[in-house]
């Protein structure tokens, strides 16, 4: 293998350092000489062959006062990106491999593609048509009728077959103008990898310095041979795409088998329909207690008359966050109520308290675990990774299966987006909890419950609140989307608008659900902020 | 009542998966920090540490960060558990202790301050101070009571609903040793509580806390790296480099006869003026007549009251202990006695 071994690297580099040093301890910083003895031993163990060169090139760039350093690697001229692929430049290989593949599609096309050919087949097709027009236009004056309009389409197209036939002319005649560009352009891409091919290396050079074991050095046959063979296999086919007219079917097309797609959906269909039926006693159950939840916290909000549920409202925001609140949730909930959107409204802050609550219940347990055990963490994360970004649409599907439609299916939809934040900032807020109060709390004899209760939990406890408020508002932004597998609610009515087309209820259902929305959060917020002052 | 309260012999504290075999090495080959990382993967923290500390003592541990000073004390009330050797306080295995025993240990018999005060940013200064009784269930009337006394005796009282953040790092600090006298502790543990505070607050609370130390009877381990912080509230010194202890001894012992170059280098700087007792830098009788007139001075006198007495006089003066005249120091030696026997 072409590298150099490491320990000739640490043979070079290390008596480097120590007489880099040495100069500057004695006299001024002006007077200090350049070793160049020590870089250039440096220099032949990152570079290998051609040592010398690279040495030289190093130098000149490091010596370099203007902006572009005047050097000229004639290796990298003659060889593009196969010199970057054997010297381990990978950037620069990709970079110019795509740049050089756009100068030999104009070569391709210049030298042997067929310019215009479309062009002379739409004329010869033009030509046809005309023909066939001006014969009807015979026809038609033999008949003793008036052929006049035939023969003017007729002329039009004989006309518009000209064009054609003129236009694959020049493009044929630019096939000379595209060649050279092609050749240009690669030419360009040559000088400029040439002069930019040193200081890339240099680079490299620098950052191997730092990290010997994972920056590739020295000149690498594996490399070049890797780098060539993903040329062999993308340029020939690139360019014979882009240069031949018609090319067979499997270049443009992937053969995918239709049989692989039914039978993969079938059996996942299967399996989905058997967990269903297995689990269905479990399945069922968690329905009940979802429903049950939500039908204590519809109850609360339905049940109780409507100025009863409002005062408390107002008296709530009240008392959070204040007067100005106060007053634009009452202006809110009046809106709400005139539109008739009263219990409807109450419904989906029913759902929505319902989601919050389940969140919040399983989530602040988890977020404490994960926040105390690193490795239960590093197997949660990705899971609430997926979580958040797989699109509800997404998973609405397996829901129905398992838990069918309705309120219910629709508070667990919005669990699975909702509940990742609250999961999160708790577990962040508990990893945040200084190590030396936690320390002190067990040297003063702590349990391990006392310390979660009265040192760990305080503190975190701004992180979990704001992870509450985003789970708040992560289940609030789901009200919509649980209303297509039978959520009620504010959503039912956005999605009747949607599916009428219906402008006017569409908009007032939507402001309803955005002063749901912008109550629920100011009241919560207020709160929140209100307990970080005590703090 | 054992008269030690503390007594730690051959404690050591390896961090790493292989700490016995570490332990093995290290006292069969006598293996180094640097050999041990590089065979085993482990680091050395505390490497064969025996001390005792006596009742009413303030016992110093002085060492310079990294040297293992905070890693021991830990062992005390076994915030960190020994790879070997035994803890004994006030009598008992630490080791051997079960959950609830050691914390039932923590909670009563050891108070421990520490060098970022640790105090709970959301409870008042009484509630920190009264943490330790409130884990021990104490009521809240009586816990509320012996918070405020405590307070008190850290000149405090007055700022006891106010919250930790808004009281100075000095007054945080003084906070953290009230609620460390909470629970009326016989032992304290100090991790470099005065660290960082700046050098005239440190003064101030130096004293402070040596007359009170002294005034509620507490025996004190005093973690410090700072050696002139020592000498001055120490009754004995542990000097400890790389998790050894290099050596243990009185602030006098340290000074004049320090065990070794390191030790050396450290006391260079060291006034000896309040430290060095006159029978130290004495010469010997040998059956000499005694010189007249001389000035006669207790063999427990420093060297500071020495001066004051030998510029009131020409000749020697004669050092006497119990009334028996002992030795004499003429004025060379003392000159040569301040410079340090050079």
């Amino acid at each position: 293998m072409a590298t150099a071994d490491p320990e000739g690297f640490g043979a070079a580099a290390t008596p480097e350092t120590d007489e880099a040093t040495g100069p500057a301890s004695g006299g001024a910083v002006r007077d200090i000489e350049v070793d160049r003895a020590a870089l250039e031993a440096s220099i032949e163990g990152f570079a290998g062959p051609r040592a010398d060169y690279y040495a030289g090139a190093f130098q000149r760039i490091h010596d370099t006062t203007s902006g572009v350093p005047r050097t000229f690697n004639t290796a990298a001229f003659l060889a593009g990106p196969f010199w970057a692929a054997a010297r381990g430049v990978w950037g620069m290989f990709w970079a110019f491999i795509i740049l050089e593949i756009i100068a030999l599609v104009q070569i391709g096309r210049g030298t042997w593609g067929q310019l215009g050919a479309e062009d002379l087949a739409q004329a010869e097709r033009q030509a046809e048509r005309a023909e066939e027009f001006l014969q009807r236009a015979r026809d038609a004056v033999a008949a003793g009728e008036d052929g006049t309009r035939f023969e003017t389409l007729g002329n039009n197209l004989l006309r518009a077959a000209e064009r054609s036939r003129e236009a694959a002319d020049a493009a044929a005649a630019d096939a000379m103008g595209i060649l050279f560009g092609g050749l240009a352009l690669l030419l360009v891409l040559r000088l400029f990898q040439a002069v930019y091919s040193n200081i890339a290396y240099e680079k490299q050079y620098a950052r191997w310095r730092v990290d010997p074991d994972a920056t590739p050095s020295g000149f690498s046959t594996r490399n070049i041979a890797f780098g060539i063979a993903l040329g062999a296999a993308i340029i020939p086919l690139t360019v014979y795409r882009f240069t031949i007219e018609g090319v067979p079917g499997w270049m443009t097309e992937f053969p995918a088998d239709p049989d692989i797609y039914s039978s993969s959906a079938r059996w996942l269909e299967a399996a989905i329909d058997d967990a269903a039926r297995s689990g269905a006693g479990a399945f069922d159950g968690i329905v009940l207690l979802v429903r049950q939840i939500l039908d204590a916290i519809s109850l609360a909000l339905i049940g109780t008359p409507w100025p009863v549920v409002m005062t408390v409202i107002v008296v709530v925001g009240w008392r959070s966050a204040g007067p100005r609140v106060a007053i634009f949730t009452a202006a809110a909930l009046a809106y709400i109520a005139f539109l008739g959107y009263w219990e409807i409204a109450m419904e989906t802050v029913a759902l929505v308290g319902a989601a919050v609550v389940l969140c919040v219940v399983m989530g602040i347990p988890l977020g404490i675990w994960f926040g105390k055990s690193k490795r239960a963490y590093s197997f949660a994360e990705p899971v609430l990774d997926l979580m958040q970004t797989l699109p509800a649409f997404v998973y609405l599907i397996p829901i129905i299966a398992f838990f069918g439609t309705g309120n219910p299916p629709g508070i667990l939809a919005t669990i699975i987006f909702g509940m990742p934040p609250v999961i999160r900032l708790t577990a962040l807020g508990m990893r945040g909890v200084p190590d030396s109060i936690k320390e002190a709390a067990t040297a003063f004899g702590a349990t391990r419950w006392q310390l979660l209760k009265d040192v760990e939990l305080p503190l975190a406890l701004p992180s979990i609140m704001t992870g509450v408020n985003q789970t708040i508002l992560m289940c609030l932004s789901m009200v919509v989307i649980i209303s297509l597998i039978g959520g009620g609610g504010l959503g039912q009515v956005i999605l009747e608008a949607l599916q009428f087309a219906a402008k006017g209820p569409g908009l007032l259902g939507g402001f309803a659900i955005l002063f749901v929305a912008m109550v629920i959060d100011r009241i919560v917020q207020g709160a929140f902020r209100r307990a970080d002052q005590k703090d | 009542m054992p008269e030690n309260v503390v007594e730690l012999s051959g404690v050591w504290k390896v961090f790493g998966e292989r700490a016995d075999e570490t332990i093995k090495a290290a006292r069969s080959e006598g293996i180094g920090k640097p050999e041990a990382l590089a065979r085993f993967g482990t680091v050395i923290g505390v490497r064969d540490a025996s001390f005792d500390v006596a009742r009413g003592e303030i016992f110093c541990i002085m060492g310079l960060s990294g040297s293992g000073k905070s890693t021991l004390v830990r062992h005390v009330n076994r915030l960190i558990e020994p790879s070997a050797g035994s803890i004994r306080v006030l009598g008992e295995d630490v080791s051997a202790m079960g959950k609830t025993a050691l914390r039932e240990m923590r909670a009563r018999h050891i108070g421990m301050v520490f060098q970022h005060m640790a105090l709970m940013p959301h409870r008042s200064v009484r509630e920190n101070v009264a943490y330790p009784l409130e884990i021990r269930r104490i009521p809240k009337s009586k816990r509320w009571a012996i918070s405020d006394h405590c307070l008190s005796l850290v000149d405090l009282a007055g700022y006891e609903d106010r919250l930790p953040k808004e009281l100075s790092g000095g007054m945080q600090q003084r906070v953290g040793i009230a609620r460390a006298l909470a629970s009326d502790p016989e032992i304290l543990l100090m991790d470099e509580p005065f660290s960082a505070l700046d050098p005239l607050i440190r003064l101030q609370l130096q004293d402070q806390f040596k007359t009170l130390v002294r005034d509620l009877n507490k025996s004190t381990l005093f973690i410090t790296h700072d050696l002139d912080e020592a000498i001055r509230i120490g009754t004995r010194i542990a000097i400890m480099k790389d998790g050894v202890i290099v050596q243990i001894g009185t602030p006098e012992e340290i000074v004049t006869a320090p065990a070794d170059d390191y030790v050396r280098e450290f006391v260079q700087g060291i006034s000896r003026l309040k430290l060095v007792k006159a029978h130290t830098i004495m010469e010997p009788l040998n059956g000499a007549g005694l010189p007249e007139g001389a000035p006669r001075v207790d063999g427990e006198r420093d060297l500071d009251s020495l001066i004051d007495i030998s510029v009131e006089t020409d000749g020697p003066l004669v050092v006497e202990e119990g009334g028996v005249p002992i030795g004499v120091i003429s004025k060379t030696v003392l000159l040569r006695g301040i410079q340090g026997g050079r």
